[in-house]
């Protein structure tokens, strides 16, 4: 598609551990992946072999035993510890298989909350305008110009859905890491999701996409598949 | 901001952080009240004290001094003194029909000057408000009783009127109102038609000569013209009040002839006439340390130019006071120490009620971290959270507090009315209200404690918030 790409997100030999008294769970055993932007990449796997561990390395909502996670070519666990949690906020954004929208706050306040977050209580009135009216737009967008005012459990699956990924969009994030968006759903309304990932790749949006479906791994421009801990394919 | 945002919809959408606030409200209430009701307690006592013995007295022991007029003009001319007025101090007892009573602290005084000094005419209980009579605390101030012809200012008629054919009319008297006990009703009033006034009341004293010896027991009858209540129980209960010159004769401290001891001859000239205090009121604006200082020093220095004048020494309301005064206070900071430790209950309760909560929270926890929250925030919120409702528990226990305070005899008023149940006896306490005063600054302080236990309370949940690893917390759907 793009001629000059870039490297955005590259993974150096990482590797993860999960220890369990005395057992050790060796989970990833030197991951190397590079993510170009506007590339959108599935990564395939079997249940527990790791898919979720590395999305979260990506992420920086999880740190590696060993290896980096770089972006733009800085390693982002040796960033100080509120630069990690700003790069969750700006750089990525994170779409779940079971939604995770607050429950107490409306569709519309679960997508602002993404963007209040990183701004006091003084800077937020001078945003407020134009992020509440690109959250609606988002919002209209995805086909829930209706729903602002309703809480997640007034919302169909699919619907939450979309509302989560308009939450991980609402900081224009670089790369949007989704795992297992579909899970939950039902085939129709899972295609409906993976359309608006492909419209949304369309325009210029980076995605790391976990599954462990085919056919849901084929709307992607490249797969990859997770196995005994090392990305092959 | 999304700390605000979902503090304001925590607080709106759930049940147990209200009741955390309601306990604060509940512990900052309690506080106040009992702070408040001991502090006026105190307050009331402190006030009632002085109310009974003015600000400053100079005594010299039971035989008294003399030249206590020169004296108390002398002080009067201070600038840290407002009025001096002497009094002479008896013990003996009097006898009303058969009853015969202990009267420990008999005090002659001239109710005009008295007066000055401290509020003796509002210490008189009967008045035209309970005794349906014009003038009666202004005839009790002249010794006269309510119904004395004005124009017969002897009081001729009231001896008349008992037919006892005496030629001298009985002088009046004025007891304290508890020296007559278990008249008083439940809210503390005394009935009119259980009033004293115009009884004959025999008084006895034992004077005492300058060497210490004792004299013959001098008696009088005499009639009670008022009753006074100056709202210290200890006063009210062993204070009888005459007048100055009567007990000074009685007490043998007039200008009476100089006796030879051996031969009991009149030796010519007579005795200088003693007074056994002086009681000095500071002026206005001059605090009890400042004058008593001033008075010491005049009286030092008065006695020094006067060598019959021994063993003057001076103290103030509060010397005097001390011992009474200070059980109260001390009773008053056990039960504050009490109440404080109960609301650590209240920090508790905020505990659990957050650590309930991010017990709850748990995977809205991981979300928040995986969409960019710091530890930092996520501490944050339940801190701010508990700011919040420890600021609401001050507040609204604050306000009910000092308004429960304010009307705690007009609830006791209702709760005798509707249930018969006085929490309350004024039987039993003597002040005929409870004190209704609340010191604001201590009220602050309490309200302040409570946002600060509120903030400890939830110091530990937060912590444990920010603890919590946001990939575990995501595990749970
Ligand atoms: N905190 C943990 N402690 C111990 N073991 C863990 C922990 N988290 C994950 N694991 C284990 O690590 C392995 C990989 O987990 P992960 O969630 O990454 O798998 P996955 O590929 O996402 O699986 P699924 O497709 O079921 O979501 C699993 O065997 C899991 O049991
Ligand atoms: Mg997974």
């Amino acid at each position: 598609m793009t001629t000059t790409t870039t490297t955005i997100l590259r993974t150096t030999s990482l590797h993860k551990h999960y220890r369990l008294g005395d057992q050790d769970l060796h989970v990833l055993r030197g991951v190397d992946l590079a993510v170009e932007a506007g590339e959108w990449v599935a990564i395939l796997g079997a249940s527990g072999s790791g898919k979720s561990t590395l999305l979260h390395l990506l992420g920086g909502l999880d740190r590696p035993d060993a290896g980096q996670v770089r972006f733009n070519g800085d390693n982002i666990f040796s960033l100080g510890g509120s630069r990690i949690d700003q790069y969750r906020n700006r750089y990525v954004g994170f779409v779940f298989q079971f939604y995770h929208l607050l429950p107490e706050l409306t569709a519309l306040e679960n997508v602002l909350i993404s963007a209040m977050m990183g701004r006091s209580v003084f800077g937020w009135p001078g945003v407020r305008k134009s992020v509440r009216q690109r959250a609606v737009q988002l919002l209209t967008q995805m086909g829930l110009g209706e729903r602002l005012r309703h809480r997640p459990n007034k919302l169909s699956g699919g619907e939450r859905q979309r509302v989560a990924i308009a939450r991980a969009l609402i900081n224009e994030p670089r790369v949007l890491l989704a795992d297992e968006p579909t899970g939950n759903l039902d085939a129709d309304t899972g295609r409906q999701i993976l359309a608006l990932l492909a419209d949304l790749h369309k325009a210029g949006q980076t995605i790391v996409m976990v599954t462990h479906d085919q056919r849901i791994a084929d709307y992607a421009d490249r797969c990859l598949t997770l196995e005994r801990g090392k990305l092959v394919g | 901001m999304y700390k605000v945002l979902l503090i304001s919809k925590y607080l709106r959408r759930k049940l147990a952080p209200l009741f955390a606030a309601v306990a604060v409200t509940i512990c900052t209430a309690m506080v106040i009240i009992v702070i408040s009701v001991m502090g006026g307690f105190l307050q009331t006592m402190r006030d009632a004290a002085r109310r009974g013995t003015g600000d400053i007295t100079i005594e010299a022991g039971w035989t008294g001094f003399p030249h206590y007029a020169e004296l108390a003009q002398t002080l009067e001319q201070l600038p840290e003194v407002h009025a001096a007025t002497p009094v002479i101090v008896g013990a003996g007892m009097v006898k009303l029909g058969d009853h015969v009573q202990v009267a420990p602290v008999v005090l002659g005084v001239d109710p005009a000057d008295l007066n000055k000094v401290l509020p003796f005419q509002s210490t008189l209980y009967w008045g035209e408000e309970n005794m349906s009579l014009p003038q009666v605390r202004q005839r009790a101030m002249q010794w006269q009783l309510p119904w004395d012809d004005p124009a017969d200012a002897d009081g001729s008629q009231a001896s008349e009127a008992n037919g006892n054919g005496k030629t001298t009319p009985p002088r009046g008297i004025m007891p304290g109102i508890e020296v007559y006990p278990k008249r008083r009703d439940k809210g503390g009033q005394y009935a009119s038609w259980q009033s004293l006034i115009g009884a004959r009341m025999n008084l006895t004293v034992v004077p005492v000569t300058q060497a210490g010896g004792m004299l013959e027991p001098e008696t009088r009858e005499l009639v009670v013209v008022n009753e006074i209540k100056s709202g210290l129980y200890d006063v009210d209960k062993s204070h009888i009040f005459v007048p100055f010159d009567l007990l000074q004769e009685m007490m043998g401290m007039g200008a009476d002839e100089v006796i030879d001891p051996e031969t009991g001859e009149p030796v010519g000239g007579r005795h200088e006439p003693r007074a056994s205090r002086i009681l000095v009121r500071a002026a206005p604006g001059v605090d009890l340390e400042t004058a008593h200082e001033a008075v010491r020093k005049a009286t030092a220095r008065f006695a020094a130019n006067h060598p019959d004048m021994t063993g003057l020494y001076t103290y103030t309301w509060e010397d005097q006071h001390r011992d009474l005064l200070n059980a109260v206070r001390n009773e008053k900071g056990l039960i504050t120490v009490l109440f404080t430790i109960i609301s650590v209950v209240a920090v508790v309760m905020v505990a659990t009620i957050f650590y309930m909560i991010v017990l709850e929270k748990t995977r809205d926890i991981g979300v928040l971290r995986a969409i960019g929250a710091s530890r930092m925030g996520i501490a944050n919120i339940f801190l701010g959270y508990g700011l919040v409702i420890g600021l609401l528990g001050a507040i609204l226990g604050t306000a009910l507090g000092v308004t429960f305070v304010y009307n705690l005899n007009e609830l006791q008023d209702l709760l005798d009315a509707w249930f018969g149940w006085r929490m309350w006896s004024a039987e039993t306490y003597y002040f005929d209200e409870i004190p209704e005063h609340v010191d604001y600054a201590e009220a602050a302080l309490i309200a302040f404690g409570a946002v600060v236990s509120s903030l400890a309370g939830a110091l530990i949940p937060a912590a444990l918030a920010a603890q919590l690893d946001p990939v575990e917390s995501l595990r749970y759907e």
